[in-house]
Order: C-alpha cells, then structure tokens, then sequence
C-alpha cells in the first residue's frame, strides 16, 4: 500500500507518494484556475513519476488553501500541522520552520514534531512570493536573476513600501532615479525579509531553522535570511514538497 | 461534535423581534421616547427609569459600510462605519433588519475610542446625539465622582426628552430587573463550564445579540425558558475548548464564531462586550442607586481604558474557570485599543500556558479562507 499527500497551494499544487514511509516520487504542477483538476493531475503525474500502480493507493489526504476542494482525498488538514510533519521528518533537528510561499509566508515553532506555536501573514502579498514575482516583474527580470543579481550588490535601495503595489511604483521611480538594477533587487529581498523576521522574532527562534516554500529555492533570498537572523538555514532537498509529504506521514 | 437536539427557546429570541419592531412602533404613537446606544457603558437603568425604551445600534453587517464610506475615511474599524452607515444610508435605516429602524429619537454616546467619538460628530447631524464623557483613567481617586457626575447630567437630558421624573424607586427598580437578566445569564455560563457543555458558542452569541433589541422583559422570559429548556434536554458537545476574547460582535456578525465552531472546536466563553462584559458584575442593590450603578459600570475592563490591567486577570480567571484548551484573540481591524492590548494579554497567557489565536479581521468574507486555515491549525495543535 502506499499513501498519497497533495497540498493544493494557490501557485502549486504538490503531491507526494509514500512507499514504505520513504518518498516513492513527488509531483510538482502550477495550479491555475482549478483546485481540483490541479489535484488530479498532480496525482495522476505523481503515480506515474513513481511508476506506482493506482491500484496500490491506500489513503489520501489533502492540505494547502485548496484542500477542501480535493473532492477524492479521505480526509484534510491544514498546512500548518502538514509542514511541520514534513520537516520534521526530513530535518529532525529542526524546530522553528519558515515557509514563504506564492500568497502567504508562515512561522511555525515546533516540538517533537508538533506545532507549539505559529504565525500566518495571509491578508496580502507583503512577505510573500507574490511580492517578489511582481516586483521582479518592475526591474524586468526573471526571479532566479532577481535573487542572483542581489548578491552583488553592495547599496541596497531602501523600499520602504511594504504593499506590493506601492512597492512596486516605488521601484520605477527607482528606476528613474537611476539605481543600480542590483541595488534595487537587494532591496526588495531585504523588504520581504524584514516582514518575515519580524514574525520570527515575535515567536522567538528555537534552533534549528528550516526553510521551505517556493522562495525558499532562491540563493539569494536565503543568503540574506541568514544574515538577518544571524543562523544557518537548513534546507530540504526540495522545499516545496513538505506540505505533501507532511500529509503523506500523517494518514 | 454537535448535538442535534432542538432547542425550541433559541427560536423564541429571533422570533420576538418582529414583534419588538410593532411594538417600539406602537409605544412611539403613544409618546414613548426611543433611545440608541452603542456601548456598554450607558447604563440601561437609567434610560428605563425614564420611561424611555432603547435599542442597541452597533453594526455588525457589512451592507451599510460602502455609505459610510462616502463620509468616513476607510481604515476605520468595520462597527464604527456599519453604525453610522445604517443611520445615514437610506436604503438601510428605513428596512426592519436595521437596527435604527428609523425610529430612534436620542442618541446617547459614550467618550470612548477615537473613531467613535469623531464619528459622534458626524451621527449628531441625523439624530440628536448627547455624548457622556468617560473617566479614561477609572482608577483614579476621582473617577468614580467624575463619572456619576455625568449620570446625573444623562438623568437631566433623559428627564427633559421624556418629561418623566427619574425617581430612586424607579432606578432600583430597574436595577433590580437587570441584576434579574445578569444573573440568569451567569446561570447559563455556569453551565457551560461543564465537560459536555448544552450549549454552543455560536447559539449562545445570538441570544447576547438579541440582548441589543428585545425589551428586558421579553429578554429576560426568553432566558428563563432556555435555561428551564436546558435543564431538561440532555444536550453534549465536545471540541477543543475554546475561549473568545476581544472586541464585540454586534448583531450580523457570526463570522469568526461560526468557523470556530464548523471547523470543530467548541467556544466555551467569550470575553467580549457580547459576552461577559455585558453581564458580569451585578449593581449594588444596597447603595445608594446612581452611586451603585456607577460603580458597577466603571468596572467593565474596555481597552479603551488606562490601565486596563483588570481585563487581562480577568481573562486569565475565565480561562481558568471554564477549563479552555486554547483563546482566540479577536480584533476588528483599526481597532487600535485591542489590537494594541493584544501584546500584553499574549504574554499573560504564555505565562500561564495558554495557547492563543489572534484574528483580526472585519466584516467581509474575503479572508473567511485564510482564517479557516489557521484555526485548523489551531485546534489540530489543541488535540
Ligand atoms: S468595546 Fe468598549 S467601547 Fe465598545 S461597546 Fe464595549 S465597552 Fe463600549
Ligand atoms: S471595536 Fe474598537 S475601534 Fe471599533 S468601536 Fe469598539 S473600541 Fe472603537
């Protein structure tokens, strides 16, 4: 038997299959319009990335914002207690896990796998991917050269707009201001790290630090996390799957 | 897990309300005087022992919001401009769902946030509108004086609308009665200390709303139903117990409560000004009227209050008393009083070990997702 876990974030939707409690494949698929056609492709690609039968497939049990609309999962549960069975699974030693994700970015603080204590900033794009993508979008340029581009530089532009919107005018009129590209791409790195540390530092960090979500594939985004919060990150293999896989351990 | 018995005297508070319009109706053609407050601290008492009948008008409905919006800046909290907007937006104050209902003669205003106070202003040139200051300090030696002072410029003003004398046999007659409804509501909380609580926090937040419109009397029958209903009717919920604390929830407003109690936990009190701060403390029916009355009500702990250190022992004794599991701080958005008193209360509740939510919100739907998300995770991290 194997177990299936989906996490139907807003951007992507993830799945993860569990053979014998070892990840047997995982599926990564932009979500679109649609929760659920989103979920079942995601587990049908799953399957077959794994070269799983279907017929093998004991429960499944879906998180993430979309999971009530996962019509053939066997049960739910939210992404919070998800990501922090995942992480714990793959980085036992980790107790304060950070996720930034396509529209929302959460702390959680755990102990022995449990969730003690969290956070969620969830009403807006601040702190968040989204915040990034745009933005990224005002210098016109992709988000793996936005993260690249801001190592280099050695001024970070002040923005100073927490909302996406503003900040992202605040960075054409950088533009015209001639800031260095590099400088301005620091800056919005270092706007959205400012959000999230003060989330962190309102929990209080308890070693280790684990860093998932999609932003969490940006070298320069955890560069300047790990100055900020003045420790090392620790990072799965591929952060986006901890939510899935986290529901993948708990069925 | 939710019971399924019905409980007849719930649909008795809803029902009465039709019949509470016919009736302000009908007293209003017979010269009654009609009243409308917006906060706790206007003593009832005092407005009855006029003559006067009253009416709650805080709003809890998102549709009066866009009309106040013409004249209010936006961030400002949702009850402030849902308030106004059903006084201003005719469409609305003119409807029987309205809690103005077009009727109300006097408006008596309490000095308490900003947003309200200046909004006070503004209400003044639709209905008159008389504001009682507040002591902002209620523990100073001169509180207590300063504010009964103002009760009895509120008796004067009531006396020349209704051309009713305000007697003592009057007021404590009044108090009587609604130290009667304060103690049946303690009643009902009493049980709901149980491990299996006969009532639920969604059912139990409706009844307090009705409190805003029934007349006491009809209020109060109503308690005594329900509670001789409850004794009899073997009613059990379970979930994470949960406790509410934070700001009201005027009528209209169920959101955060009904995803609470739908996602599976189980409110077993609210410390709210629909909740226990309505209700809490009994008047001294031995002291002198006007002096008991003011004592009574100058201890609601409202954080628009310095200091306001009593709210935070109080919500760690309710905690205690009625065994919660976890506190869902509730804020309305741009209420700065509980929105800043919410870092203070947090700290007594990790000292105590009480796990807290924080939800601030307002009146639209638009985040009902992402609250559903957190109080998941909340009551999973409870089991
Ligand atoms: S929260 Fe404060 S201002 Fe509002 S009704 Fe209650 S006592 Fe009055
Ligand atoms: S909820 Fe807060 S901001 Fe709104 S009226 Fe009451 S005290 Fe004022």
């Amino acid at each position: 038997m194997i177990s299936i876990g989906i996490d139907a974030g807003a951007a992507t939707t993830k799945a993860v299959v569990l053979h014998e409690n070892e990840i047997a494949g995982y599926a990564i698929i932009p979500t679109g319009f649609d929760f659920r056609k989103a979920g079942e492709a995601a587990y049908r690609e799953v399957l077959s990335k794994s070269g799983m039968d279907e017929t093998k497939v004991g429960k499944i049990l879906a998180t993430g914002y979309g999971r009530s609309i996962i019509g053939f999962a066997d049960k739910t549960i939210s992404e919070i207690t998800a990501h922090a069975r995942g992480v714990g699974y793959l980085i036992p030693a980790a107790h304060t896990i950070i996720d930034i994700g396509g529209q929302d970015s959460k702390v959680i603080i755990t102990e022995n796998g449990k969730v003690v204590d969290f956070l969620m900033n969830d009403r807006c794009a601040a702190g968040t991917g989204k915040f990034l993508e745009y933005t990224a979008k005002a210098l016109e340029i992709s988000l793996d050269e936005l993260g690249m581009l801001a190592q280099v530089s050695k001024n970070p532009a002040k923005i100073s707009s927490m909302c996406t919107v503003f900040a992202e005018s605040e960075v054409i009129s950088l533009r015209a201001q001639k800031t260095k590209k590099e400088d301005i791409a620091a800056g919005l790195i270092e706007s959205i790290i400012l959000r999230t540390t003060a989330m962190v530092k309102k929990l209080r960090i308890k070693p280790e630090v684990a860093f998932v979500g999609g932003v969490a594939k940006n070298p320069g985004v955890v560069k300047a996390f790990e100055k900020a919060l003045d420790t090392e990150m620790q990072l799965p293999e591929e952060p986006q799957i901890t939510g899935a896989l986290g529901a993948a351990l708990l069925i | 897990m939710e019971n399924d018995i019905f409980l007849r005297s719930l649909d008795l508070f809803k029902e009465a309300f039709p019949g509470r319009i016919n009736q302000i109706l009908k007293s209003k053609e017979e010269g009654k005087k009609i009243i409308g407050t917006l906060c706790l601290y206007v003593p009832d008492e005092i407005i009855y022992a006029s003559g006067a009948d009253r009416v709650i008008l805080c709003g809890g409905k998102s549709a009066p919001i866009p009309a106040a919006e013409e004249y209010l800046p936006r961030n400002i909290c949702p009850l402030i401009k849902s308030s106004f907007g059903s006084v201003i937006d005719q469409k609305c104050s003119k409807t029987k769902s309205c809690p103005h209902f077009g009727l109300v003669d006097l408006i008596i205003a309490e000095a308490t946030c900003d947003g309200k106070k200046k909004m006070y202003e503004l209400l003044n040139q639709y209905i008159p509108t008389h504001v009682m200051d507040l002591p902002q300090k209620p523990e100073n030696q001169n509180a207590l004086e300063y504010y009964i002072k103002e009760l009895e410029s509120l008796n004067d003003v009531l006396e020349k609308l209704t051309g009713n004398k305000i007697t003592d046999v009057k007021l404590r007659n009044e108090i009587k009665s609604a130290n009667e409804t304060r103690k049946l509501l303690r009643a009902l909380y009493e049980l709901r200390k149980r491990d299996s609580p006969p009532i639920r926090g969604t059912e139990m937040l409706k009844v307090l709303q009705q409190m805003h419109f029934l007349s006491p009397d009809k209020f109060r029958k109503n308690l005594v139903l329900l509670l001789d209903e409850l004794k009899v009717k073997k009613r059990e919920n379970s979930g994470p117990r949960i406790m509410i604390s934070g700001c009201p929830m005027a009528s209209g407003n169920t959101k955060v409560p009904e995803i609470i109690e739908n996602q599976g936990g189980l409110i077993v009190v609210e410390e709210s000004c629909t909740g226990t701060r309505a209700f809490w403390d009994l008047v001294d029916e031995n002291k002198e009227p006007m002096r008991a009355i003011a004592e009574r009500y100058l201890k609601i702990p409202c954080a628009c209050m310095y200091p306001n250190d009593r709210r935070i022992d109080q919500i760690i004794e309710l905690a205690r008393d009625f065994n919660v599991d976890g506190v869902v701080y509730y804020t309305l958005q741009f209420c700065h009083g509980y929105n800043v008193e919410k870092y203070r209360v947090a700290e007594a509740l990790k000292k105590s070990g009480i796990p807290l939510l924080s939800i601030e919100t307002d009146y639209s739907g638009a985040d009902n997702e992402q609250i559903k998300t957190r109080v998941d995770a909340f009551l999973e991290m409870l089991e």
